[in-house]
């Protein structure tokens, strides 16, 4: 009895252990199994998406600084930054540049989401009316995406579908650009079909953007009509779809005033919080101005990192009647208390340039979370009205030249513009009529120069018309010898992707 | 302090806990007394285990070798044993006095040591196995008994991963980097406990270094970066024992590194830019965060035991002011063992351990060093020195170069970065003789590891926190670990052999739970991180949970026949629920071959070959590598804004991973013990080679455009080689009456090489600061070292007209920096960069000389690494035109002064060039200590059993080229991506210190 009783003892610590099977059961983890079981799941995916586009290696700086740096409106200040950066500015980029292997991953998880979101969405079993309306927000989403990369890369790998199988998705080839610009036109056709007319903010993509988007996909494929008709029936339906120009120019780039606004087509929005990657943009650190200690306006975020530089022939070259230069431009910093102009810009610190420095993201950027504008409140439009009806003027210019129709869209654009804060001026006069049709598009891409600077169009603008060699010569606005249009009109694909699946070889010509 | 006097009462108090507990000795009839003493020197010895024969009757000699024991009758058989000593037994007979002489055991060798779920006789080992003693570990104060470690054992390197750092984790790499994505560092394991923490420095009895497979392999898929085994003290049969020790040590930094002061800041400011205005102060900020700081450390234990029941109970404070101002670690831990024998056959055991620590942190060792970020060290370097630290508007200054970041005063004392960290541990086992060598053990313990972070920053941190009005967070942890072991063990004499078996069954569930909050814009600096709900927004809260279980049976056979051949048979197999579905097992085997060669007939009569021993093993050890879910398909929630508001967001995480499975390491040893003249001479080699394959690796061969977050699918694919050589040496130089001299040394050189990545590509890393704005730092390649540095030599200053052959500058311009232009294009592009530097050391070295004259003991320990370059970020830094400078900007290039090395002053890129790569080789005078131990006489009127008195000197001196502050320093070597083949980085390190250490030791 005795010997029992430790026995006993020695039992009861031999613990409860025996049958675990080792499976993992992650509590805060989501098993992609069974995780679409309604709509309300689609539209979470798509919502990643939008997440995975407000992130640091997407909208927050590294796809979009260089599309600022390789136009010729936007230079380099500080010397001394990273040489990914320099690279894009100066047209020395090589194929493991550090900003492409960046948002290349992020913009293909972007797609993936998208991808995700559609394939979920076809497991529901819903009807079309069910289910359409939501899951066309993903169309959209890929189709924007695969339009940044298909002007950027040309061809490209093109997937439609979640991938399940590695071994398949490592071997294909790239898709052909034209045809690649066919799959994002199929898709914001059926974006267009089932998007309703008005969502509950420009963050969310209605018909209008997938008109308007489809607007610029043939202008860019040079289908004027097709351009044209898109943005047409955009403008035609401005009521409907709830657009209008903003009053003041100003206050498009006033974080705190741009929820409500009519003028976006759609928008990535920051709101001031992060986790750290998603949530946080870097304009407003990237066009600062070193040492300023500019607080009106504004919250005391500190200096600003001097890279994204304007050339001082920007701010030379643009007529200074222009209330958008004003918006657009910083003429002045604050340094040791005193407000001092752009000359004075190096002085402050020697990783300045005087010139005017980039005001659209720096000056009213609302609450943020970090220092230097890391994190601001901006929404950045990824399509305004404005530019709706500058493509309509411009592609009804190419069918159909000296119509007093595409006069009137920009002068609808130059009319908003001459509203100085209140206060109506007479510069930009409107257009002035029966211009040539060559003369008519030098005009409207000047006034997309002007009306979008350094909205991340320029670049585009300038691959679409093939302006490199004049705009980076020694009369242009930047200029940069290194500029070679049978290289640098396409970026090369990462080199380790190529690595990875030699069949995306080879690489686009001069990389 | 305690008084005397409430030790006296604790004394009393506690004996009468264990009388009651342990049950009372019954009376005897003859009591026998008498004194051992030793032959080497004829003095008392104590702590001599003495029983009667046959019986659990038994005591232990005291202080000076006195015993006194009661028998039943004459014909009672005395035992006296004590370790390193050869066994006597004496037949009482008639006597009552027995006084006797232990004569040393020739071969000193058969002292215990502890094993994976055993023990054994040293000279029974086949693997390789080091083992540090007591007094090495306690040889002069530290803050954790893994830094006594360091130079003791050959094959071991012991790394602060901050420099001083008060509270600073340790980490332990035993024969190099197995693993590239996993850790490297040693498992601990702590009475038993698998992956218990480290007990305090003077609670340990012994510690065990584990290197080899055939050591290692019993604790399977954890053993592949070696094991340190940690056994604390219990309680000795006899009287009870109180030690009380004692000491307090004064601290200063080892180094400043030599910059600029404000005249010349300016001067070199205005170099860049001609308008820079020299700010109105001249102010060394080295010098303001910089102070003397001290460190207390109190310990008392109290001992004892009788036939059945022993105990050691322990507490300890340690009390650290740090270097740097504002930092400092407080920590009270207790630690309790008790044994029982309830029956001849069955042992019952308690371990308590429990400790809580309180951490005051300055920022260092920042990922980034930008507006906002960035640590009290590197900023202290990279400040403006023409600035003071407040402004004419009595705000902090920030600084006027570079980016804007707060003084380093203001960062040091206003921010607030606490963490107070609980952790208790309890083990319980029941040990029970089934049949006459079979006996059974079960244990279970359980432990707990809380910590809760606050910071604070407050506004008046103006470009940190000013523009959102102070930012708060806190952050909270609670691990829980349980463990159970039960296993068998058998032990049988087999004509001239000895079997021991053993088999058991383990478990071990760890269980991680983690949350933060925080918010910003407070009313008022003065609520710190306890008012969360008082900052106008709230931060984004998290919140996680991971479950990792364990589940194994392992076994062992050793055979030993005739003390001359030895085998040993181990084996593990491990479940482990981290890994994918059809790996979840693994098995790891090893087997050792060992030849007491000395025990040969040819041999054995040899007098001057005291100990010769061959060994060899081979086994497969393993490594987890990975992160629980790692294997798992999964969707990931990330931060999303649609509209300005917060919405639920799910993006794809990473596909499933069915075949992910365990690193396994091939181990092979071959090991030969010699000892000479009686072992006044031992001499222990070892070789090694480790191939560890399976390397998990990021499979770079998914391409991105699949389109997951985790865009690095986890692949078992790349193999790894270390192999190397170990020496200790151990010499008992001069040993008479009142003086004796003994050496010990250690060599060790390991030799790693990447073997096969993917595809045999390349796989760059980037350990820069993010400020850096850098990709790429260092490389893994095939067949180089691992964590090579990668960047562009320097070839030195542009000089204008033609340049050197194969050289050319991003900007060809005098002053400029001329780099090897290695594709000879006439331009410097990234096709130009190259292996720069190799951080892996050729040899490490320690060497420790101990004299004892009369009453005196001076130890004087040497440790030496030779070999291991260092990147210095911090120089780099400084040489980018953007901060303060050291004093090398003063011969930098100019129109009149060419013959130089240094380009001109201007703000440059923060490339990764050898410029910056330094010998990282040096000579420490890690210890110096000098101890009076006052006679026993003299102590005995003061009613001492012991008086100990010590002064000891810490890192008093160094011999290195390196011109930072110190060559023992890491960035990024843990917590961070590839922090295990971050080797060799210096940037923003909590500096090392020198100090001088008063010592008192007592005991009664």
């Amino acid at each position: 009895m005795k010997k029992l009783k430790y026995f006993l003892f020695l039992i009861l610590t031999i613990p409860f252990v025996a049958c675990s099977d080792l499976q993992e059961e992650p509590i805060g983890l989501l098993s992609p199994e069974g995780f679409f079981k309604s709509p309300q799941d689609v539209q979470t995916a798509v919502n990643g998406a939008y997440g995975n586009m407000a992130t640091e290696a997407f909208w927050g700086r590294k796809l979009s600084l260089p599309l600022m740096l390789r136009s010729d409106m936007v230079s380099i200040g500080d010397v001394g930054t990273a040489s990914r950066r320099i690279d894009h500015d100066r047209f020395t980029v090589a194929a493991d540049n550090g900003m492409i292997t960046a948002f290349w991953p992020k913009s293909y998880q972007i797609i993936a989401g998208a991808n995700e979101a559609i394939a979920g969405a076809e497991s529901l079993g819903l009807s079309d009316e069910a289910i359409n309306p939501t899951v066309a927000q993903a169309y959209f989403v890929r189709a924007y995406t695969y339009f940044h990369l298909v002007r950027l890369f040309g061809g490209i790998p093109y997937l439609d579908a979640p991938v399940d199988n590695i071994d398949e998705a490592n071997k294909i080839s790239k898709t052909p650009e034209a045809e690649v610009y066919a799959k994002i036109i199929a898709d914001l056709e059926f974006a267009k079909q089932w998007l309703p007319d008005t969502q509950p903010t420009r963050a969310l993509p209605s018909k209008a953007s997938a008109a308007g988007y489809l607007a610029s996909v043939y202008l860019t494929m040079g289908n004027f009509q097709k351009a044209y008709d898109e943005a047409k029936y955009v403008i035609t339906n401005e009521g409907k779809f709830d657009l209008a120009l903003v009053a003041d120019f100003q206050d498009l780039f006033d974080a705190t005033k741009q929820q409500g606004q009519k003028e976006s087509l759609f928008s990535i929005d920051f709101n001031g919080f992060s986790d750290g990657d998603t949530g946080r943009d870097y304009q407003a650190a990237l066009t600062g101005i070193r040492a300023n200690e500019r607080t009106d306006g504004r919250s005391d975020i500190g200096e600003g990192w001097s890279v994204a530089v304007p050339t001082i022939e920007v701010y030379n070259t643009w007529d200074g009647r222009d209330y958008r230069k004003r918006v657009s431009l910083d003429t002045i910093g604050v340094f040791g208390g005193v407000v001092q102009p752009f000359s004075y810009f190096p002085t402050a610190s020697p990783l300045n340039k005087a010139t005017a420095y980039i005001a659209k993201y720096d000056r009213f950027i609302g609450i943020t979370s970090q220092g230097n504008g890391r994190g601001s409140e901006t929404n950045y439009s990824q399509m305004r009205y404005a530019e709706v009806l500058l493509i309509a003027a411009e592609a009804l210019n190419e069918i159909t030249p000296g119509t007093t129709e595409a006069d009137g869209y920009v002068n609808r654009v130059r009319a908003r513009a001459r509203n100085r804060a209140g206060v109506m001026t007479n510069f930009p006069a409107d257009v002035a009529s029966g211009m040539s049709q060559d003369d008519f598009r030098t005009m409207v891409l000047e006034e997309r120069k002007w009306e979008l600077a350094f909205e991340f169009k320029r670049w585009y603008d300038i691959k679409r018309r093939q302006l490199g060699p004049q705009v980076f010569g020694p009369s242009g606005l930047e200029n940069q010898p290194n500029f070679d249009p049978s290289r640098d009109y396409l970026l090369p694909l990462p080199s380790d992707e190529l690595q990875r699946n030699p069949n995306l070889m080879p690489n686009n010509s001069g990389y | 302090m305690l008084t005397k006097k409430t030790i006296k009462s604790v004394k009393w108090y506690l004996i009468g806990i264990f009388i009651l507990i342990g049950g009372i000795v019954n009376a005897q009839e003859k009591t026998i007394t008498g004194l051992v003493t030793t032959n080497e020197d004829g003095m008392g010895l104590p702590g001599v285990n003495i029983v009667v024969k046959g019986t659990s009757n038994g005591t232990s000699t005291d202080f000076d070798g006195n015993y006194s024991i009661k028998v039943n009758n004459n014909s009672a058989v005395l035992v006296f044993s004590y370790v390193g000593y050869i066994t006597k037994e004496i037949s009482v007979e008639s006597q009552s006095v027995i006084n006797v002489i232990l004569e040393v055991d020739a071969s000193a060798l058969d002292e215990v040591v502890v094993v994976g779920y055993g023990t054994t006789k040293k000279s029974d080992i086949t693997g390789s196995v080091s083992s540090v003693k007591s007094e090495e570990l306690t040889a002069f104060p530290v803050l954790s008994a893994e830094q006594a470690l360091q130079g003791r054992a050959a094959g071991v390197a012991v790394q602060s991963n901050n420099g001083a750092e008060p509270g600073a984790p340790i980490a332990v790499k035993i024969r190099g980097n197995t693993s590239i994505n996993a850790s490297s560092a040693a498992l601990l394991v702590v009475d038993g406990f698998v992956g218990g923490t480290m007990p305090q420095a003077s609670d340990i009895e012994s510690m065990e270094v584990l290197k080899d497979a055939s050591a290692t392999a019993i604790y399977g898929s954890r053993g592949a970066n070696g094991v340190i085994l940690v056994t604390t003290k219990k309680g000795k049969k006899g009287k009870m024992t109180v030690e009380i020790n004692s000491s307090y040590a004064s601290q200063s930094i080892s180094k400043e590194l030599d910059l600029l002061n404000a005249d010349q800041f300016a001067n070199y400011q205005q170099g860049i830019n001609p308008g820079y205005v020299q700010g109105p102060a001249n102010t060394n900020w080295q010098d303001l965060i910089y102070r003397s700081g001290n460190t207390a450390n109190h310990q008392i234990s109290f001992s004892g035991g009788t036939d059945t029941m022993n105990f050691y109970v322990s507490g300890n404070y340690f009390d650290q002011k740090g270097v740097v101002i504002n930092s400092g670690f407080e920590r009270f831990s207790f630690l309790s063992n008790i044994d029982a024998q309830i029956t001849d056959k069955l042992k019952l055991g308690f371990n308590a351990f429990g400790s809580r620590s309180n951490k005051k942190g300055v920022s260092t060792q920042a990922d980034t060093g930008g507006r906002g970020s960035g640590d009290v060290i590197s900023i202290a370097y990279r400040f403006a020195p023409d600035l003071g630290i407040l402004n004419d508007a009595g705000q902090n200054t920030s600084n006027s170069v570079g980016d804007d970041v707060d003084n380093p005063y203001a960062i040091a004392t206003e921010s607030i970065d606490e963490t107070t960290t609980d952790n208790y541990r309890a083990n319980f086992y029941a040990d029970y003789e089934l049949i006459e060598g079979l006996s059974f053990k079960t244990t279970f313990g359980f432990s707990t590891l809380n910590g809760t972070r606050g910071t604070f920053k407050p506004s008046t941190l103006v470009t940190t926190a000013g523009g959102v009005g102070g930012i708060a967070g806190v952050l909270s942890s609670k691990e829980s670990d349980i463990l159970s072991e039960n296993y068998l063990t058998y032990n049988k004499e087999i004509g001239k052999g000895n079997l021991t078996l053993l088999a058991g069954y383990s478990y071990q569930k760890s269980k991680t739970e983690r949350y933060s909050a925080g918010a910003q814009g407070f009313i008022s600096n003065s609520v710190s991180y306890y008012n969360l709900a008082g900052g106008s927004t709230p931060l984004i809260p998290t919140s996680s949970l991971t479950e990792t279980e364990i589940k194994s049976v392992f076994g062992r056979l050793n055979y030993d026949y005739d003390d001359k051949y030895l085998l040993t048979f181990t084996a593990r197999r491990d479940g482990s629920s981290n890994f994918a579905k059809n790996e979840k097992y693994a098995f790891f085997p090893s087997g050792a071959l060992g030849w007491k060669i000395s025990n040969e007939d040819f041999l054995k009569d040899n007098t001057s070959i005291s100990n010769l021993k061959l060994r060899a093993s081979y086994g497969v050890t393993g490594n987890q590598a990975i992160q629980p879910y790692q294997s798992l398909a999964s969707f990931r929630s990330i931060y999303a804004v649609v509209g300005d508001k917060t919405v639920s967001a799910i993006v794809p995480n990473q596909l499933s991973n069915p075949d992910l499975k365990w690193e396994s390491s091939y181990q092979t040893n071959v090991g030969l013990d010699f000892g000479l003249l009686k072992n006044r001479i031992s001499l222990t080699l070892d070789y090694y080679n480790i191939d560890t394959k399976d390397v998990i690796l990021g499979d770079t061969s998914v391409p991105e455009y699949v389109g997951f977050l985790n865009q690095t699918t986890l692949k078992n694919i790349g193999e790894i080689n270390n192999k190397g050589f170990e020496i200790t040496l151990t010499t008992r130089n001069i040993s008479n009456d009142n003086f004796t001299w003994t050496t010990d040394f250690n060599w060790s050189r390991n030799r790693n090489k990447v073997v096969s990545l993917i595809n045999g590509d390349d796989i760059f890393l980037d350990a820069a600061p993010g400020h850096f704005l850098q990709d790429q730092t260092h490389i893994l390649r095939e067949g180089e070292a691992v964590g090579l540095f990668y960047g562009y030599e320097y070839m030195g200053v542009n000089q204008g007209g033609t340049l050197p052959a194969g050289t050319a500058s991003f900007t060809n311009t005098p002053g400029e920096e001329l780099f090897a232009d290695l594709d000879g294009n006439g331009t410097i592009t990234t096709a130009d960069r190259k292996i720069i530097g190799d951080p892996n050391q050729d040899w490490t070295a320690g060497l420790n000389n101990t004299f004892r004259y009369k009453d005196f003991d001076l130890g004087v320990f040497f440790q030496a690494a030779y070999g291991g370059d260092i990147f210095s970020f911090t120089a780099l830094e400084l040489a980018s035109g953007g901060s303060n400078a050291s004093t090398e900007a003063l011969r930098a290039w100019t129109p009149t002064n060419t013959d130089t090395n240094v380009p001109s002053a201007a703000v440059r890129g923060k490339r990764i060039t050898s410029r910056f790569v330094y010998d990282g080789s040096y000579v420490r005078l890690k210890n110096l200590a000098l101890g009076y131990t006052v006679p026993t006489n003299i102590a005995e009127k003061m009613g001492m059993d012991k008086i100990r008195l010590s002064i000891s000197g810490q890192n008093l001196l160094t011999f290195t080229d390196y011109p930072g502050t110190d060559p023992e320093v890491s960035y990024k070597a843990s917590g961070n991506q590839n922090s295990n083949v971050n080797q060799g980085f210096d940037y923003g390190n909590y500096p090392n210190i020198k100090s001088v250490t008063f010592s008192i030791n007592l005991k009664f």
